[in-house]
């Protein structure tokens, strides 16, 4: 009960951080050169390994596809089951998952740091106020560079995908293209982004939070990166089923 | 310049401040001694605003800073500069953006120009000793002393009213210790600032200082000039300083 009172309470003081900090993007003075660095480390940093995540997710489920398709030969159908996945699931999900262990862990450990080193504390005392500084950069860059790192992912997956079934599985590139065509819409891959997005806030919010709420020494920073890693892919999980289940239903 | 008023502030169950009451006065160094755990670093928080107290208040050249928020409070803290215990240096940022960094954020509706921050950097780094060779250099490759030198220089730049240092000879070897406290006393006869100092260190607070303060249990056990409070017959006080001036008299003795 004890625990489940502190956790609300953590929970609650991490929504208040989340009102200030959209507070903060729309004061002066704009830090645009600092989004632009966190926009390099947090998308191009996370470029490769969303782009070889993306490209072995689309071939293997290819492959996984064709061998399922194969018993009611219809193997042309992979092409479009392939990018749909990718576009409403796959890629949104993955691409969170993976930028939250690679970005998301380095953001939360980075600014834990800064807490207990007292840097946090230097800068508000040099009149900077750090949720402006160090957070807003941070999650104007994610809302940003999470639809394109999930662009990337559908890209490269498609392709992966496209590779192992016209030239491994021999599929007709006819038929592959066409379905594919038949089964996708503007608005699967829109589903795919709008979830990027949210993605993209969920991960910067609790990973900055995590970082500047941190106490305690290097274990303190550690136990934060943790928990911030750990809850950023559960609410990942639990937004992915919330969006779906709205657009979708049952 | 400073005043503190019946300043009281706990953490759940734990009363650190108890009704502090302090007068800093305008171009004087004030240092608060205290034990570990004694709420020093609380009461300075609260000087500079990072806290808000539970009742009383804290007025800084005639402003009450425990009651501004916001943009006021943001610009009440540009009265200050504030070297803290461990230096708090930026380590993603060179020894020049560290320095800079106060001129080249707060005052960027000024826009300082460029040569302008450079030159002021310099000139203040000068203040403690240091030359241009260390501009490019990253804290991690910085001893203590330089990184404290390097925090005053940083504390200094944006010419403030109040220093505030914390715990600023913690850790320290006894030459870099000397060195430090010189700088206390060389940047208060240079610059006429303010200073407010909270240690444990009784050798360094007894040779800066013009008035000292002992902190204990939330309260100001002693208050004065450094000679009074030595004088002070609080008994924590004769025994949180008793074991210094022994030491002091035995080294006498052997010398």
């Amino acid at each position: 009960m004890e625990r489940l009172k502190a956790a609300l309470e953590d929970f609650g003081r991490m929504l208040l951080f989340a009102v200030e900090m959209v507070a903060w993007i729309f004061r002066p003075p704009f830090r645009p050169e600092l989004v632009l660095a966190q926009m390099a480390f947090i998308g191009v940093g996370s470029a490769f390994i969303v782009g070889v995540t993306g490209t072995f997710s689309g071939m293997v489920f290819a492959l996984q596809m064709n061998f399922a398709m194969k018993q009611f030969a219809a193997e042309g159908y992979v092409g479009g089951s392939v990018a749909f996945s990718l576009a409403r699931e796959l890629s949104p999900v993955f691409t969170a998952l993976m930028v939250t262990g690679r970005a998301g862990s380095a953001i939360a450990t980075e600014l834990g740091t800064m807490r207990v080193t007292e840097q946090l504390d230097a800068m508000e005392s040099m009149a900077v106020n750090p949720i402006q500084y160090l957070v807003v950069p941070r999650v104007i860059a994610s809302l940003l560079m999470f639809p394109v790192l999930t662009m990337l992912f559908n890209a490269l997956g498609y392709a992966g995908g496209f590779v192992m079934g016209v030239y491994v599985a021999r599929i007709p590139i006819g038929p592959y293209l066409a379905h594919t065509q038949e089964f996708m819409n503007v608005s699967d891959i829109l589903h795919g982004l709008l979830k990027a997005v949210v993605f993209g806030l969920i991960v910067s919010v609790i990973t900055t939070w995590r970082g500047y709420a941190a106490t305690g020494g290097a274990k303190g920073v550690g136990e934060g990166t943790t928990r911030g890693v750990v809850a950023s892919s559960i609410f990942i999980l639990l937004a992915d089923y919330a969006i779906t289940f709205v657009s979708v239903g049952t | 310049m400073i005043e503190v008023r019946d300043l009281w502030k706990s953490f759940g169950d734990n009363h650190v401040l108890k009704g502090i009451t302090l007068t800093i006065p305008e171009g004087q160094t004030y240092v608060v001694l205290g034990g570990s755990g004694s709420g020093k670093t609380v009461l300075m928080k609260h000087v500079i605003g990072l806290l808000k107290p539970d009742r009383g208040s804290v007025h800084v050249g005639g402003r009450e800073i425990s009651a501004l928020h916001g943009k006021a409070l943001t610009e009440a803290r540009q009265l200050f500069g504030m070297v803290f215990q461990g230096a708090a240096l930026f380590d993603s940022m060179t020894v020049y953006e560290n320095v800079a960094f106060p001129l080249t954020e707060k005052r960027r509706g000024e826009r300082v120009h460029p040569d302008e921050v450079r030159r002021r950097v310099i000139e203040k780094l000068r203040v403690v000793d240091l030359g241009e060779e260390v501009l490019p250099r990253w804290p991690s490759e910085l001893s203590g002393g330089m990184r404290k030198r390097v925090a005053l220089a940083r504390a200094l730049v944006s010419d403030p009213q109040v220093v505030l240092y914390d715990e600023p000879t913690t850790g320290l070897d006894p030459i870099t210790t000397d060195y430090v406290d010189g700088m206390i006393l060389n940047a208060k006869r240079a610059l006429g600032i303010t200073s407010m100092v909270i240690s444990h260190d009784i050798a360094s607070a007894f040779k800066v200082a013009d008035r000292l303060a002992v902190l204990y249990d939330g309260h100001l056990a002693a208050e004065g000039t450094p000679a009074e409070v030595r004088e002070s017959k609080d008994p924590y006080v004769q025994r949180f300083l008793s074991m210094w001036f022994e030491k002091q008299a035995s080294e006498d003795r052997s010398a």
